[in-house]
């Protein structure tokens, strides 16, 4: 062998020495790993490279009906993990959805899954769209942060309770503040009319409860009406009608009892008229001179283009969007 | 393991069904074959289950009734740590593949999901391509989810431990043709010691995204353009005799029986390119481009070919929406506009070059080689050094006029990209070898 042949054989070695430098370590390191894997099922191998993600996955898998299509709803920040659930469901459909606002903003298609299934890089769950809404608000910031708190009563009346979504990002909310400042525990009553529902929860002494969707969190609704609060001890309270998608909120009064004068005012788009009947009875109320029978707890509504008249044994009010998307409510007197 | 013998079987019947050739061709060129013939019939909605029956069929029947040449080549002593050194990672990755589920990005997002979903629905342009299910990248071409299509059909399920093992053969079926090809053009040893290199590429071997144990079809692409490229140095020593290999025997017996039309070749590798992936149109144009200063008139066929593939591929993309990726054609006139990309993009590939962890020092003894190369045999080493520097300079030309965020493509993409001109550089170092044995 002269030197010249060796040239080649020297250059491939250290060509090849750098080669398996880099490749051998990591060949043993992934036949290790097989090794480790080797004794399980296939499907608990994917559990252990992935997992409680993938188990989640092979138990919505099973779950779901095979020829219904799901959306996917994730946050931008896990895409990726919603990517691949869709490998793993299929052949399951999937629709992708990058957050609540991208579902949402797609009601109107007539494809739209209605089966929908949270995606996240720790867990795929199949949830309901008032669940992913309440924990974008849970995990969001309060509109009002620090609260006007009124002079304590013990009844009073909330003329609007909601929790809805307008389009895309209009999400409104009543942000509650209760404040027992008594030394004893308040029982507090709340009812949620037209519906009926009936919630009650204790507030401690000298605690404070503080709801960012007082309406969801008490009654697990998405609805709107007015609602009545009777408490055993007299409570300092602040309820607001916000938006958590313009960042603006509205101090409702706390009503107790019939009011039918509203002063004129300017109003904008999307103006109307809401009446509410606190009544156990039927009455009649006259809206610009017309009479309008009302059930019971009646709460109803009717677009107008300026502020009318109305009277009778009720509680009216005018709402209003400002151009800039705030809701202006136009309070009796 | 139905998967593991569908593999094995499908796809070397049907390449070995259209001429004889070795093993490695043999699978790559039923790959593509395959994925080939499946995607005309769907194009014209021939039902894919009866197509491939078909496929299989006449490939039973084409063998049974061709003549065997009997091979008398003796066994290549010298060859043997080669091999040994060649089987050694090939064995880890069987054992590996055996066990390890598929764990790769675009694999499970995109190629593999495609393969399930032409399974699934039979068909081409189904629902799953209309929006009825996320197909992140509906338009990127599907020759080889059609393959994967084929065995998850035969094996009547859609897991993807049926496909890994394809994924891992075309690994082993490029190494078994560079090895086959280079030994045939320089000696066996620099063949066996080629194909030893390839395997040992971290990049190939243990690179989770884009290597032999992922889902992707850089390997694929890579193996078509090594095909072309071979197809082309052929045609230059059948043009004249080939300085390199005069001491190895190459009118041997077994040679003479395989001598097949190279531009017709050359042509199907182009066709098999422009389906598997969207870099292979322009890796074709190019091909071609070189290809006519090799086959003169006879680039007309490959043209040809290459034509009807492109027409046929994007007769497919109309008919169905886009997904999120790039339209580079839209693209391309926006570079000018985009020239602060430039930088990045020229120093993409020397950066990822010199990425010990992915490539070792290959790259570096390719542009040596490639300088000694020059002066034992010019022309191929022109052709070598042109099918890389054109492609390289294409892929450049990609980056700087992406709408992407450039430095991020080019970190998930580059080392894949290199992936695409191995042939061509494994092919450098074998000539370099002999030279320099030689002198």
């Amino acid at each position: 062998m002269n030197g010249r042949s060796l040239i080649p054989r020297v250059a491939g070695a250290l060509l090849f020495l750098s080669l398996a430098a880099t490749t051998l370590p990591r060949l043993v390191a992934l036949v290790n790993n097989a090794r480790i894997l080797l004794p399980l099922r296939y499907d608990a191998r994917r559990e252990k490279q992935m997992g409680p993600w993938y188990a989640s996955v092979q138990a919505l898998r099973r779950a779901l009906p095979a020829n219904e299509p799901v959306a996917l709803v994730t946050t931008p920040r896990d895409v990726d993990a919603a990517v691949f659930a869709n490998y793993y469901l299929y052949p399951i459909r999937s629709r992708l959805f990058r957050g609540r606002n991208d579902y949402r903003n797609s009601a109107n298609d007539p494809a739209l899954p209605k089966t929908i299934v949270a995606v996240s890089a720790d867990r795929v769950a199949r949830t309901t769209y008032d669940d992913l809404r309440d924990r974008d608000l849970r995990a969001g910031h309060r509109v009002v942060t620090t609260p006007q708190l009124s002079e304590p009563s013990m009844s009073f009346i909330l003329p609007i309770a909601a929790s809805l979504d307008g389009p895309a990002p209009e999400t409104f909310v009543i942000e509650a503040t209760i404040v027992n400042p008594n030394p004893a525990a308040a029982e507090v009553r709340a009812t949620f009319w037209p519906k009926g529902l009936v919630k009650t929860v204790t507030i401690a002494p000298g605690a404070t409860a503080v709801y960012y969707d007082f309406v969801h969190q008490l009654f697990e609704v998405t609805d709107r009406g007015w609602m009545r609060i009777e408490s055993s001890q007299p409570l300092r309270a602040a309820f607001y009608f916000a938006n958590r998608g313009h960042g603006d909120a509205t101090l409702l009064p706390k009503v107790t009892g019939a009011a039918t004068d509203i002063a004129a005012a300017p109003v904008y788009r999307d103006t109307k008229l809401f009446v509410l009947n606190p009544n156990d009875t039927l009455v009649t109320a006259m809206v610009s001179g017309n009479p309008v029978p009302l059930a019971p707890h009646a709460f109803v509504s009717w677009p107008v283009t300026n502020v009318p008249t109305v009277s009778g044994n009720v509680y009216a009010y005018v709402a209003t969007r400002q151009l800039n998307g705030r809701t202006d409510f136009l309070w009796p007197r | 393991m139905i998967g593991l013998i569908v593999t094995l079987i499908l796809f070397p019947l049907v390449g070995w069904s259209i001429g004889r050739r070795s093993l490695g061709e043999a699978f790559l060129f039923g790959a593509g074959l395959t994925g080939t013939l499946l995607f005309l019939a769907g194009l014209i909605h021939v039902p894919l289950a009866a197509a491939l029956a078909v496929i299989v069929v006449l490939a039973i029947i084409r063998i049974a009734t061709t003549p065997r040449a009997s091979d008398t080549r003796h066994p290549t002593p010298g060859t043997r740590l080669a091999t040994a050194m060649m089987c050694l990672p090939l064995i880890a990755l069987i054992f590996i593949t055996a066990i390890t589920p598929l764990s790769d990005f675009d694999g499970r997002a995109f190629w593999v999901l495609k393969a399930k979903g032409i399974a699934h629905e039979r068909a081409i342009d189904g629902p799953f391509f209309h929006g009825a299910t996320l197909d992140p990248r509906n338009r990127y071409p599907i020759l080889i989810p059609l393959d994967g299509a084929a065995i998850f059909g035969i094996a009547h399920d859609l897991d993807d431990r049926q496909i890994r093992w394809f994924y891992l053969a075309l690994l082993i079926a490029l190494a078994l043709m560079v090895r086959e090809r280079i030994c045939r053009l320089v000696t066996p040893a620099a063949g066996a010691w080629c194909a030893a290199i390839l395997v040992w590429l971290p990049q190939f071997a243990v690179e989770i995204e884009g290597g032999a144990l992922s889902g992707y079809s850089d390997i694929a692409i890579a193996a078509f353009a090594a095909g072309a490229f071979f197809e082309l140095v052929d045609g230059v020593s059948q043009s004249r005799g080939l300085a390199v290999s005069q001491d190895f025997d190459a009118s041997h017996p077994r040679d003479r029986a395989t001598a097949r039309p190279r531009d017709l070749q050359f042509a199907v590798w182009l066709v098999f390119l422009v389906l598997t992936k969207s870099e292979g149109l322009p890796f074709a144009l190019v091909f071609l481009i070189i290809g006519a200063f090799v086959f003169r008139k006879r680039i007309a066929i490959p043209a040809i070919a290459t034509t009807i593939a492109a027409i046929a591929l994007f007769v497919w993309r109309a008919r169905i929406p886009a997904g999120d990726e790039e339209d580079i054609l839209r693209m391309l006139p926006t570079v000018f506009g985009k020239l602060h990309h430039l930088a990045d993009a020229l120093a993409a590939f020397p950066r990822h070059m010199l990425l010990l962890q992915r490539w070792g020092i290959f790259w570096i003894a390719v542009v040596i080689a490639a300088v000694l190369t020059l002066r034992v045999d010019k022309r191929i080493a022109t052709i070598a050094i042109s099918v890389i520097a054109a492609m390289l300079t294409v892929y450049a030309s990609v980056y700087v006029a992406t709408d992407w965020v450039v430095s991020d493509l080019i970190a998930v993409t580059a080392d894949r990209l290199l992936m695409h001109v191995v042939a061509p550089a494994l092919t450098l170092i074998a000539l370099a070898g002999y030279r320099t044995k030689s002198m």
